[in-house]
Parts: C-alpha cells; sequence; structure tokens
C-alpha cells in the first residue's frame, strides 16, 4: 500500500517534514476541509466510504435474525421470553465494546481497531449456521452484536480525516449510512433466504445458509479497510506513535475528566433513547408486522427495512439541520432543535403502537423513524463541544448509552409476553419523551442552555476547554488543540447574540 | 382497501383471513349474507331434519365450542418412544365416526381436514400459537395434513412428517366441513385437556456441511487478525529505524 507523501523524519516532532499532497484542500493538520461525496480520493474520502461500509456489514449481521425470526423460532422452539433476550443480548455486548473503542483507537488506530473487530465478531455470525437451542441462538447474537462499537471508530477517524466545518456531515452521513445496515438487512435477509429455498433447501436449512452472507460480507469489509485505508492522513498510526508524531496523553486523566462532566451522561441517557429506540425497533418491527397484520415474510421485511432505510438521508439530515441551527442560534438552537424533535419522535412512537390499520401504521412508522434517527444526528452536533480533551470519551459514552437505552427498553417492554408488542411500542414512546427531558438541564456557561443564557460572569470558550487542563499540563503545551479548538468554536454563539469581548 | 385484499390473498389461512377483511365492508357483507342464506334454505329443503345448533350461515366467525365432537381420531407415531424427526418418521392417523353419534350427523359433512395442532405446552410464552374460540383467528393448528373427501367408512393414513414442520409437541384433529367451507364437527386424539397422547417433532435443518464451512471462515478470519498485527509491528518497526 502506497502512502502518499509519507515522508516523516522519525524521532523530530517539528515540522522539517516533507511536503504532501492530497486530492482535497487541507488544513494545518492536513484534514479535509470539504467532503466530496463521490470521490475516492485518499486518504480522506476513501477513509469515509470504507469506515461506513465496514459499520454498514457491521449492522447488517447484528441485526440478520429478527427477519428471519418466524423461520428461526420454529426450528429451535423460541419462546417469546428468549426471543426478548436475544434481542436484549445483541445489544448490550456493545455496550462494554463501545467505550474500550475509544481507547483502542487511541493505542492502535481506528483502521486496525475496527477491522480487528470486525474480524473477531464475523466468527459468532458464521456460527449462526449451526445454532440448535435457543441459548446457541442468544450467545451469538450477543457476540455479533460486539461488531456495533465500529460506530465509535467511524466517529474517530472522521474525526482525524475531517476538519471542523465537515467533520459534522461527515460524522453525520458516516453514521447515518452505517445504521442503514439496520434497515437494508430487513430486506436482504428475507430475499437470500427465498433464493436459497428456491434453489432446493427445506425452510430451516436455508435460514441458516443465508447467515453467511453477512458473515462473507463482514469478512470482506474488513480486509478492504486494512487493504485501502490509512489512519490519519499522514500514514498510519502505530508508525506514527513510533516516530513521535504523536503525542499522548495520559489515558486515566481523559477518562476521569469526561466522566466528570455531567453533560456527557445527559447525552448517552437522551441518546439512549433516540438510537436505543431505533435498535429496539430493529429488533422486533419485522416480527410485529408479521404477526400483527398476518404478512408474508418478504412484505413484512419490506416494511420493516423502510424503518432503517430512512438513516440514509435521515439522519445525515439531524446533523446538518443541528449546524443550520446552530449558525442563526448558536448553541442553544442545537439544544432545542433536539429536545423538539426527539420528543416528538417519541410521541410517534407512542401512537404506532394505538394503531391497528396496516396502512396507518406505515405511515406513521415511516415519519417515527425519520425524526427519531435525526435526533441520533442532532446528538452527535451536541457532543463534540461537551469536552475537546475527553472527545472520545464522552463519544463513547454516549454511542454506550445508546445501546444501554436498547437493553433497558427491551428487558422492560419487550421480555416475555408481560406487554403485547403494540402496547410495549407505546409505552417506550413514552418513556422516550421522559428521558428527552433532562436535555433540558444541559447549560454551557459560554453558551447558555435551552431557557437559561450565557453566564452573566463572561465566561469565554477558551475558558471553558481549557479548565480542562492544569496549569503544569499547560506548561508541556498539551492544551494546544484544546486552544485552536476553543478559537473556532466562537461560533456557537451564533448570530443573533452579542457576547462581550474579553 | 386495495391493500388489504392482496394481503389477503397471501396469508397462510386464505379462506379465514379474507372473510375477515371483506367482513369489514358492510356493503359486501350484506351480498355475501345473501349468499349464504341461499345455500343453507337449499341444504335445509333436502334434508330431512338438521340437529346443528349454529344459525343458517349468519355466523361467519365459526366458534370451536359450537362444533359437535363427533369424529373419534386416533393419531400413533410409528415410532415407539423419543421425538420424531422430519422428513423420517410417520404417523398412523385413523379417523371416523363415532358410534355414538345420532344417525345422519354426518350428512352435512362434505370434506374432512387433518390438521395438525400444537399441544399447550408448545404454546407456552408463543402467543403466535395462540388457540382462539373464533376459528378463523385461531392460530393453534396452522399445519394441514391432509383433506379429503367424506368417506362414511373409517380412514386410516401412513402420514409422514415433513421437514417443515416446527419443532413442538402435537396432536392431530379433525373438522368436518360442509359444503359451504364451514366447519360444523372435530374430533381430536387427545383429550379435552389436551395432555394425552401427544407426539413431539423436533426439527432440523442442520448439516455438517454448514459446520465445516463455518468453522473454515471463523479461523480465516480470526488468524487473519494476528497476522495483520504481526505485520504492522513489522512495518512500524521498519519505519523507526528508517
Amino acid at each position: 500500500m502506497e502512502v502518499e507523501g509519507k515522508g516523516g523524519e522519525s524521532g523530530t516532532t517539528t515540522t522539517t517534514t516533507a511536503p504532501r499532497r492530497f486530492a482535497l484542500p487541507v488544513d494545518a493538520e492536513n484534514k479535509s476541509t470539504t467532503f466530496r461525496l463521490f470521490s475516492l480520493a485518499k486518504p480522506h474520502m476513501r477513509a469515509f466510504h470504507l469506515s461506513w461500509f465496514q459499520f454498514f456489514c457491521c449492522f447488517v449481521s447484528t441485526f440478520a435474525a429478527p427477519p428471519l425470526l418466524p423461520v428461526i423460532r420454529e426450528n429451535l422452539n423460541l419462546t417469546a421470553t428468549d426471543i426478548g433476550n436475544a434481542g436484549i443480548a445483541s445489544v448490550s455486548g456493545s455496550v462494554f465494546a463501545r467505550i474500550v473503542m475509544g481507547t483502542a483507537c487511541d493505542l492502535f488506530g481506528p483502521r486496525l481497531a475496527s477491522a480487528a473487530l470486525t474480524l473477531s465478531t464475523a466468527p459468532a455470525v458464521y456460527f449462526t449456521s449451526g445454532i440448535k437451542s435457543p441459548i446457541g441462538f442468544i450467545m451469538v447474537r450477543f457476540f455479533a452484536g460486539f461488531s456495533l462499537a465500529t460506530f465509535v471508530s467511524t466517529q474517530f477517524w472522521m474525526s482525524s480525516m475531517f476538519s471542523g466545518p465537515v467533520v459534522g456531515s461527515a460524522n453525520g452521513i458516516a453514521a447515518g449510512w452505517g445504521n442503514l445496515g439496520g434497515g437494508a438487512t430487513q430486506l436482504i435477509m428475507p430475499i437470500v433466504f427465498s433464493l436459497i429455498r428456491n434453489m432446493g433447501a427445506t425452510k430451516f436449512t436455508a435460514w441458516r445458509i443465508a447467515f453467511f452472507i453477512p458473515g462473507l460480507f463482514q469478512t470482506l469489509s474488513a480486509f478492504a479497510v486494512l487493504l485501502f485505508g490509512q489512519d490519519l492522513p499522514d500514514g498510519d498510526y502505530w508508525a506514527m506513535h513510533k516516530s513521535g508524531e504523536k503525542e499522548k496523553d495520559d489515558v486515566g486523566k481523559v477518562i476521569h475528566n469526561g466522566v466528570r462532566n455531567y453533560r456527557g451522561w445527559i447525552t448517552a441517557l437522551a441518546y439512549g433513547y433516540c438510537f436505543g429506540v431505533e435498535l429496539t425497533i430493529d429488533n422486533i418491527i419485522a416480527e410485529y408486522f408479521f404477526d400483527r397484520f398476518h404478512l408474508k415474510l418478504q412484505t413484512a421485511g419490506i416494511i420493516a427495512a423502510s424503518f432503517g432505510l430512512a438513516n440514509f438521508f435521515a439522519r445525515p439530515g439531524g446533523g446538518i439541520f443541528s449546524d443550520l441551527m446552530a449558525r442563526r442560534f448558536g448553541m442553544r438552537g442545537r439544544l432545542w432543535a433536539w429536545w423538539i424533535v426527539q420528543t416528538l419522535g417519541g410521541v410517534l412512537c407512542a401512537f404506532l403502537g394505538m394503531i391497528s390499520s396496516l396502512t396507518w401504521s406505515i405511515v406513521v412508522m415511516l415519519i417515527f423513524s425519520v425524526f427519531v434517527q435525526a435526533a441520533c444526528g442532532l446528538t452527535f452536533g451536541v457532543v463534540p463541544f461537551i469536552s475537546r480533551r475527553s472527545l472520545g470519551v464522552i463519544s463513547g459514552m454516549t454511542g454506550a448509552g445508546g445501546n444501554v437505552g436498547a437493553v433497558l427498553t427491551q428487558l422492560i417492554f419487550f421480555k416475555g409476553s408481560t406487554y403485547s408488542r403494540e402496547t410495549g411500542i407505546t409505552l417506550m414512546g413514552i418513556m422516550s419523551i421522559a428521558c428527552t427531558l433532562p436535555i433540558c438541564l444541559i447549560y454551557f456557561p459560554q453558551w447558555g442552555g435551552m431557557f437559561c443564557g450565557p453566564s452573566s460572569k463572561n465566561v469565554t470558550e477558551e475558558d471553558y476547554y481549557l479548565s480542562e487542563w492544569n496549569s503544569e499540563e499547560r506548561e508541556k503545551n498539551l492544551h494546544l488543540a484544546s486552544q485552536k479548538f476553543a478559537e473556532t468554536s466562537v461560533s456557537e454563539r451564533g448570530r443573533a447574540t452579542t457576547h462581550p469581548q474579553t | 382497501m386495495y391493500l388489504k385484499i392482496i394481503d389477503c390473498m397471501h396469508t397462510i389461512n386464505v379462506r379465514h383471513t379474507c372473510d375477515t377483511h371483506l367482513f369489514i365492508l358492510p356493503y359486501q357483507n350484506h351480498i355475501l349474507f345473501q349468499i349464504m342464506n341461499i345455500h343453507t334454505l337449499l341444504f335445509v329443503s333436502v334434508l330431512i331434519f338438521s340437529l346443528t345448533e349454529s344459525s343458517r350461515g349468519r355466523n361467519k366467525d365459526r366458534l370451536f365450542t359450537e362444533l359437535q365432537n363427533s369424529i373419534e381420531v386416533t393419531a400413533k407415531p410409528v415410532k415407539d418412544s423419543g421425538v420424531l424427526e422430519g422428513g423420517k418418521d410417520m404417523v398412523t392417523i385413523t379417523w371416523k365416526l363415532k358410534s355414538s353419534t345420532k344417525v345422519d350427523m354426518d350428512a352435512a359433512f362434505k370434506t374432512i381436514q387433518i390438521k395438525l395442532c400444537y399441544a399447550p405446552i408448545s404454546q407456552v410464552d408463543r402467543p403466535w400459537r395462540k388457540s382462539d374460540n373464533k376459528l378463523s383467528k385461531d392460530n393453534s393448528c396452522p399445519h394441514e395434513i391432509v383433506s379429503k373427501p367424506y368417506d362414511m367408512t373409517p380412514q386410516s393414513l401412513d402420514w409422514t412428517v415433513e421437514r417443515d414442520i416446527p419443532t413442538g409437541t402435537y396432536f392431530v384433529r379433525a373438522y368436518g366441513i360442509d359444503g359451504d367451507g364451514h366447519e360444523v364437527a372435530y374430533g381430536q386424539s387427545t383429550d379435552e385437556g389436551r395432555t394425552t397422547n401427544l407426539f413431539s417433532v423436533q426439527a432440523s435443518g442442520h448439516h455438517v456441511a454448514l459446520d465445516i464451512a463455518s468453522i473454515f471462515f471463523s479461523v480465516f478470519s480470526v488468524v487473519s487478525v494476528f497476522v495483520v498485527f504481526v505485520m504492522e509491528k513489522r512495518k512500524a518497526k521498519f519505519e523507526q529505524r528508517r
């Protein structure tokens, strides 16, 4: 793999590196300042396409079982409790994996970390073809679900490749197109299943063979990332670490700083009730339409797929909407937009369970999908500003919070036969509205919150971000990246407010 | 309404679901009601007397509790004990009119439909297999074994358990169906509580070839991780020396 313009001298950290030429315009850190969707130019756009496609394949594998559940449950004699437990298992593995992935990216770089995870979880998908009992089903779904941690590596990689003005879009589109996998799989798996059946296999063999498709795609996407991707515009992590080009921060301090920030916990909870709701729906919606409206497997799959397919534009749209609101109203606009969109998503979810007509169920579900996925995009419009030093930790916490929300929701409302599926969906909507309220509590002293303006003590962005470093660390100049970030984040004041210059 | 009709044509239990959907449109309900009346009026004029309780064709939602238990059914697996395997094991099913039933009870039967039904133990915590008194909503007997025109003599069938019969515990039920396609009587191979004379089926679908393929691809994936890490370490050392 030829790395264009790689000429970093080992051992030095000063600017005597050879000039590097890139296909896209770059800033001082060699991060691209534009986003060209249809380009495959290395390293930036190539990294974008590799990372979203790998994340997409992981989503396809994690949610490959739900659309085929009407067949699998008959083969393995699953109860509603078993199915609920497997759904919980599928999203709980990556709670831990997402938190660890941030550190793994720091140590090994997003390319190696994500490809290693994807390759290590592919066996779980392959072994799904051999399961014979409910326990086997729960185990394979648990281990396959770890691959959802590639979300963190996607965001990390995009943040390394793209600079401020476009990083929101890059992150939003990469995450949205990855989440698309949850919808695409509801279409792909029933089609693959019927193709295999038409070739002569029985029902209970066809579904087993079908699982090789997501498994193979997962393996191939990991190889593509390894062969064609690189961690940073200037090269790969390991090589650069050893050559001293990259400075390391104290992992313990970074974690402590991130965990201490209450805003990270609120975004984690709120993300649990937009992304968590999305994951839950991915798990239950095909079976819901199959059982409640007596549809064919493929028809239920198509309807279920349309939920996840909205991710193609809804999640990026949420990110772009967040940026638009910030331009006019600053951070307060981002918070208001996020709260309104997510609450409306909850309202629509509550309605979905109450509708007994097929046509109206589909209509409400489609509108609901746009709102809930846009809310996910809006979440990550706010997250990058919570902390600069511990961006990885906050992103990891929020991402993990999404999965925790999915685990909790499935545990309370979709396990066994306590609540009917429609009641569960309505209650999930109500819980979503309740858990979105804490967004009102997020307050930035330099920009304000939903109900309060900026602090009367005239706190600046610099004050906020540099307070994450103590004076010793500042003497060692570890805080320079945060300083640069503070300067660019002044745009979060919005156009409407005038803030006295300090 | 068009969407509903298409769905109705593709569901498993075609007749029952179609009835339900068409039932919603009052205009069409009225037409069917008329047709039913004509059929049953003709029927009554041929029959000398009838002992069925159900109102003549007015109630399309047949209830299970309205049916007469007038058919005697037995279902014995050919294998003496153990779980039956799809595609291999057989069940001998017999059915005949109960000797205790009144004469001409079976005059209404046109067809006998033999179905495989879930025992309560296979319905626990599985709402998609729920029993319902309304036959159109009942999901407990989804598999039809055979449907034959009614023959007054006792019948027997050696049925091979099909390979796509789900894993579960079953009994056999026979429905006596009249000329309009409605159930008028039933019989089952178990008692009223559906606890005796049950047999179990194990569905498989599992093949050794699949296991081998899984192991091969899994080993390939995991080994690749190690190979890549070793290669990257070497490359880093090389860069460092440069």
